[in-house]
């Protein structure tokens, strides 16, 4: 079996079924799931259980309470381009909310964060008082393109809301 | 969550068909590799299809038999594992996942005897985790001396599980009215063998124990509920999972809150410095053992079983990310 024939995504080729592993996930946390597939954010875990960045290719402490992120180069998958932009976007978005995450209040930042896109690759987060759990936090804050910020938002169909969606 | 398929992300894969939400699924789950991935090293080779109809059993089934229905299965039970019949078509995958398994005592009545610690240290001491982990889940985990595994960001070097020492238990326990008695267990079906292997140990004290399942209402009068938990975080393990089950917002308490934990999460959000920082989670797993704040049993594996066609990464995260997973050969 010539498995890469249709499985290099870099082909452009549709995969077979040849090429297509079938999963059953019972555990309720799929959701998660199928958003940390897709969908991405400042920083990830890796397999073995330890952070690593991820759209964010670095950060750095300033002082006790400013986060300096720089961005990677990425295009989303309808094409738009990634940049700082589109983080403070998702930082702005999760702030309309009160208690956005489905795991609890634990994820969300203070009200009193702040957030600038310094340039095109560079953000500039300020917890005042600090804030050490801040990239446990981004780990949860998802970062969709402009077109999924348009036309769902994270907002639940049925309630019309974000809360406890995200 | 995601209401509906679309390129919307930057992701490994692109979600083309169904939605998985917290209260339900559609039939299928479909992610397409994303061509335009970043990071060349998780760019995946294959498309995922999540079965959300065929079940868990007839999973298992199929990655047996090898009849190209169904490639991984996750989250099977110890007895699920254990019971996957000899296969060249596929097998059983253990992952040392960042999970536990803990009993958090019922401190809900004034007079419950769980409140104090010394009778808390006293259960702990009459059960033997190893016994327990082997005779229970059939040695599928880690025996644990808190919540984090040796090893992990955030153990204690110096911190050991508790001993097992059934007369001192037996005279605390006695003392604290509880000679005789069956105590309740609340557990998951998944976790009747740990609890039948619990009430072992404790028919040598002259106690017993009752399994009682979790998917009724929580009888007032239990003694014990037996958790699983997972931490998903990049090495910030107490606000995931330490939080949860003492903290001030905690979903899993069965008590009154404990402002001595709270301090302790409040200095840890306060401290800046990584190094300093585990310094803390250590401080709140020394916490957790001093005052037996659980009764502590072991990190179970994350357990699959996989079709020999595929080769599976599991992450420690308990997570079905699948960038990583590609077809053998």
């Amino acid at each position: 079996m010539d498995t890469h024939a249709t499985g290099d995504p870099g082909g452009g080729g549709a995969l077979g079924p040849h090429n297509t592993v079938t999963v059953v996930d019972p555990s309720p946390v799929n959701w998660l799931a199928i958003t940390w597939n897709t969908m991405e954010e400042a920083n990830r875990v890796d397999h073995e259980g330890i952070g690593q960045p991820s759209l964010a290719e670095s950060w750095r402490w300033l002082d006790g309470e400013t986060l300096e992120l720089t961005m990677r180069e990425a295009i989303y998958q309808d094409g738009e381009r990634f940049d700082a932009g589109m983080f403070k976007l998702g930082f702005d978005k999760v702030q309309e909310w009160t208690n956005p995450h489905p795991p609890g209040a634990f994820l969300n930042f203070a009200r009193d964060v702040t957030c600038e896109a310094v340039d095109d690759r560079t953000i500039r987060m300020r917890f005042p008082g600090g804030d050490s759990a801040a990239l446990m936090k981004l780990r949860g804050m998802h970062l969709p393109s402009t077109r999924f910020w348009n036309e769902w938002g994270f907002i639940d169909p049925k309630t019309g809301s974000a809360e406890g969606h995200w | 969550m995601i209401d509906a398929p679309g390129p919307w992300g930057t992701g490994p894969f692109v979600l083309t068909e169904g939605v998985s939400l917290i209260d339900s699924r559609s039939d299928r789950v479909v992610m397409e590799p994303n061509p335009t991935y970043w990071n060349p090293a998780r760019r995946p080779s294959v498309r995922i299809v999540y079965d959300n109809v065929i079940g868990k059993a007839e999973g298992i089934k199929s990655v047996a038999a090898g009849d190209g229905r169904v490639d991984v299965v996750f989250d099977l039970t110890p007895d699920e594992a254990k019971a996957f019949p000899a296969s060249d078509k596929g097998k059983i995958q253990t992952k040392k996942a960042k999970t536990i398994l803990t009993g958090v005592f019922n401190e809900n009545r004034p007079d419950s005897p769980w409140r104090d610690p010394a009778v808390r240290r006293a259960l702990n001491l009459a059960i033997d985790r190893q016994a327990v982990l082997d005779q229970g889940a059939h040695g599928y985990g880690t025996v644990i001396p808190a919540f984090i595994q040796p090893g992990r960001y955030g153990a204690d070097p110096g911190l050991k599980p508790f001993p097992h020492d059934p007369q001192a238990a037996k005279a605390v326990l006695e003392k604290a009215g509880l000679g005789g008695r069956a105590l309740v267990f609340v557990a998951s079906p998944a976790w009747t063998g740990v609890v039948e292997a619990i009430g072992r140990n404790l028919a040598e004290i002259g106690l017993s124990a009752r399994f009682v399942s979790d998917r009724g209402d929580l009888p007032e009068d239990f003694d014990v509920k037996l958790e699983w938990y997972f931490d998903w975080t990049p090495q910030y393990p107490v606000a995931c999972v330490h939080r949860e089950f003492f903290g001030k917002d905690a979903t899993l308490r069965q008590g009154p809150e404990d402002p001595a934990f709270d301090a302790l999460y409040d200095k840890l959000l306060h401290t800046a410095e990584p190094e300093a920082q585990e310094g803390v989670v250590r401080e709140v797993e020394r916490y957790l053992q001093d005052e037996a704040k659980a009764l502590f049993l072991y990190s179970p594996f994350t357990l699959f079983a996989v079709s020999d066609r595929v080769a599976f990464t599991p992450y420690d995260t308990c997570m079905s990310e699948l960038a990583e997973t590609r077809i053998k050969g």
